[in-house]
């Protein structure tokens, strides 16, 4: 399937024609329909499930279909990906006819759709909803409802061929379903964004538009907001793909150039500077984020509900890693970096949007934080501790991954937590949301070491054992001592030093497990710009 | 009339436009090198389903590999093939293009009635295009090679065969082989998502050496007469020189040349 997708990137998309399209502000219509028809690609059928006509893909297989579409361009999977999300409220909260009316007619049809959430003054914090949904009552019963408001930043906006709207009933906040062309509901000009620019983006405006009850997606008001809570998990995941698949053809690009551009006598793929600072610490943690979303991906499959954080912690660092890599890889060609002949400009522009849909980092640091500060004080923190536990024995049977530094990582997380607990440093929000990212990036590195110990590596996976395992010691030791000192520095700049509070980080075991550092950096490199010919 | 049964013989290959040559022992290094359909094979199979349409048929893929080659058939069948035959076996492994020619052909009898045989010209990792031919032998049917046109009426087959400095037309009765050549800007045809959903729920056959009924001695490396001595890329030819002028100043030109170059007694 990536096979045939990758093809008609190559055949259709190449980089003049996105770069045109980037250029002009426009929206590849025929390449949506080429995608969605089911002779060519068919692509949005693997959204839907197999009983509504689709072809029910897995989290795992969407994850990578996901990675693929960013590869070729985030505006793209941007579209595609709206559409799901617009069948998403129908999917998980629509009434078993609805669900094989609108998914059956998505799937059958190739039908765009929208997901209408944000409004001009409510983002992340959906409770501040204005758009208001009024009963019509015909012969005392509710025939329909008629929507007034505005929505913003909405994806596929004005080429959408549905859209779901999220609106205050008088019985809370609910989902219907809105067609293009109903009287009252109209899009506005496609936004000029500094990304993603030939994904269509508009705000819609509905004024007085009638739609009738059956639209009420779930058949019972004040649902709205549950529903939209209950995919989270599952969105922000593919959000994750597009960071993680963004950052790698950034990175790729980077380590393609670096074996053909010769500086002071050899390439520079050779030169220890360039890549141990531009080059090997991304492909370290974009690999780490590549472990943890895998590993949700598998949880959600084996049928886990929710998982809202695990969601966001792979959200936040895949989108981070994958922006930060592509900001690198802009160093990394120079002067060529900087112009718009080569894509790496392009992909920096467009996966900053991966920080900030869907949920922003900072969204996602309070959800990470507030999610574990729960199982922290449910646990008597003993949560982090049996992590660290678990991590000690994986090293005892694999010590090749790191994951001793891994578990120093997780013990420091823990004695900050508690820290912040006992001197009650929460009710600072700047305190809570540092403690979501170190939290995202010590649960990230554990599961990088699970995977890294495995007998056998994910298809995903490019490097042989000895080149990820390297990759994955280079992130541990990274996080032990990332966690540790930043750690101390939020608590003491927030609270009292309390006696015992950073003997029991141990920063002294961190440091030690520093050694070997270099010769790890050393040993990615070489085997990273061997991965990556030159085109 | 019973429908047309064609066979088309694929390959699972490196994907060599990603594969790099060890510069001290001449080998691939094909560690984390992607396995594709061997393209020519995949213009091979393209053109029976081509023929399918046109005519009805029953197309069926076969392969000799490692249970992964499995990969090349879903493929095929994703694209619309109707059956497909993995040869899996141990006592095949080290198989040269004759024994593979031999297990090949032994695999294409049992089937029964064949009509067409399609192979690609050659692999694009070994490159030797003496596999179809080699089939072709064994089953004591014609063959046309490296052609990119085949058409069928009334049981006869006409075939545009490549050569040197431009094609011939070339007629042969059923059954026959033809080796396929794609055209300079052929490009893979991919199946959609929703036909390779379809494909993974059609049945994949595996047979074996002892299920084709293939002789252990005319099998696998004791079948091989062909023994690899070593492997290099060969030097690279030097650039030619073009002259341009009359035909009399061109002509002075090489008398120099030959003359300099003492190829000429005074």
């Amino acid at each position: 399937m990536l096979d045939s997708l990758r093809d008609y990137a190559k055949r259709r998309l190449p980089y003049e024609e996105l770069r045109r399209l980037d250029r002009e502000n426009e929206f590849p219509a025929d390449v949506l329909k080429e995608l969605y028809d089911p002779e060519i690609l068919g692509i949005h059928l693997l959204l839907i499930p197999q009983e509504y006509g689709g072809l029910g893909g897995s989290t795992f297989d969407i994850y990578r279909v996901c990675e693929a579409l960013a590869h070729i361009d985030l505006g793209v999977a941007t579209s595609v990906f709206a559409t799901f999300l617009g069948s998403d409220p129908i999917r998980v909260g629509g009434t078993e006819e609805q669900r094989r009316f609108w998914l059956g007619k998505i799937a059958k049809e190739r039908l765009l759709a929208a997901y209408g959430a944000t409004e001009p003054d409510a983002g992340s914090d959906l409770v501040a909803l204005s758009t208001r949904a009024a009963h019509v009552v015909k012969n005392g019963k509710i025939a329909g409802y008629r929507i007034t408001g505005n929505k913003q930043w909405i994806s596929n906006g004005g080429v959408a061929d549905l859209a779901v709207i999220l609106a205050l009933a008088p019985g809370g906040p609910s989902w219907f379903v809105v067609e293009k062309g109903t009287e009252g509901f109209s899009a506005n000009a496609h936004e000029d964004k500094h990304g993603i620019r030939l994904s269509n983006t508009c705000a819609l405006a509905l004024d007085d538009v009638f739609v009738p009850a059956e639209n009420l997606i779930g058949g019972v008001e004040g649902q709205g907001l549950s529903q939209a809570q209950a995919v989270f998990g599952y969105t922000r995941l593919m959000v994750a793909a597009f960071g993680l698949g963004a950052g790698w053809e950034a990175l790729e690009t980077a380590i393609r150039y670096s074996r053909q551009r010769i500086q002071s006598g050899g390439p520079l793929s050779q030169k220890q500077g360039y890549m141990l600072k531009l080059i090997v610490p991304h492909a370290a943690r974009l690999e780490a984020a590549r472990a943890f979303i895998e590993d949700t991906a598998h949880r959600l499959d084996a049928g886990k509900h929710g998982l809202q954080t695990e969601g966001s912690i792979a959200k936040l660092a895949a989108t981070e890693a994958g922006n930060r890599a592509a900001e690198d890889a802009i160093q990394a060609l120079g002067g060529y970096g900087y112009t718009k002949d080569f894509p790496v400009e392009k992909i920096k522009r467009d996966v900053k949007i991966t920080c900030i849909y869907e949920g922003t980092s900072e969204m996602m640091e309070m959800t990470v934080c507030r999610g574990r500060w729960q199982e922290h004080l449910k646990s008597r923190g003993t949560y982090y501790e049996e992590q660290a536990a678990a991590l000690d024995r994986l090293h005892a049977s694999c010590p090749t991954v790191g994951a001793d530094s891994a578990a120093l990582a997780l013990r420091a997380l823990n004695k900050i937590l508690e820290e912040c607990r006992l001197q009650r440093l929460t009710r600072h929000q700047h305190v809570t949301m540092r403690l979501g990212e170190y939290i995202a990036q010590a649960e990230t590195c554990a599961a990088f070491c699970r995977a890294a110990s495995a007998d056998h590596y994910s298809e995903t996976v490019r490097f042989d054992a000895q080149t990820w395992q390297a990759l994955c010691r280079i992130h541990a030791r990274e996080t032990a001592a990332d966690i540790c000192l930043k750690g101390a520095k939020l608590v003491l700049g927030a609270g009292a030093m309390n006696p015992g509070f950073a003997d029991a980080l141990g920063l002294g075991a961190i440091l030690a497990k520093q050694a070997g550092a270099l010769e790890d950096q050393e040993l990615a490199m070489k085997k990273l710009a061997e991965s990556f010919r030159s085109r | 009339m019973n429908p047309m049964k064609i066979v088309v013989c694929v390959k699972q290959v490196p994907d060599t436009t990603e594969v790099q040559v060890d510069p001290q022992t001449g080998t691939l290094i094909r560690a984390g090198v992607p396995s594709i359909l061997n393209p020519y094979d995949h213009f091979a199979v393209e053109k029976a389903l081509e023929l399918k349409a046109e005519h009805g048929a029953e197309v069926s893929v076969l392969t000799m590999g490692p249970p992964q080659a499995q990969a090349v058939l879903r493929l095929a069948l994703a694209l619309g093939a109707d059956r497909a035959m993995l040869l899996s076996d141990r006592l095949f492994a080290g198989s040269d293009t004759w024994a593979t020619s031999y297990a090949l052909g032994r695999a294409i009898r049992k089937l029964g009635r064949t009509d067409l045989i399609l192979c690609g010209q050659q692999a694009i990792d070994g490159d030797t295009a003496q596999v179809g031919p080699g089939i072709a032998q064994n089953l004591r049917i014609p063959q046309i090679t490296f052609c990119d046109q085949v058409e069928i009426e009334d049981r006869q087959l006409k075939a545009r065969h490549h050569i040197d400095d431009g094609h011939e037309i070339v007629q042969a009765r059923l059954p026959v082989l033809c080796t396929m050549t794609p055209p300079q800007d052929y490009r893979p045809r991919h199946p959609s998502f929703p036909r390779v959903v379809q494909a993974m729920g059609k049945v994949l056959e595996t047979w074996t050496a002892l299920e084709i009924g293939a002789e252990p001695g005319m099998i696998g490396l004791k079948g091989s007469p062909t023994q690899v001595d070593r492997v290099y890329a060969p030097p690279q030819k030097e650039k030619g020189v073009v002259f341009t002028g009359t035909a009399a100043e061109l002509a002075g030109r090489i008398l120099d040349i030959l003359q300099k170059e003492n190829f000429l007694t005074p």
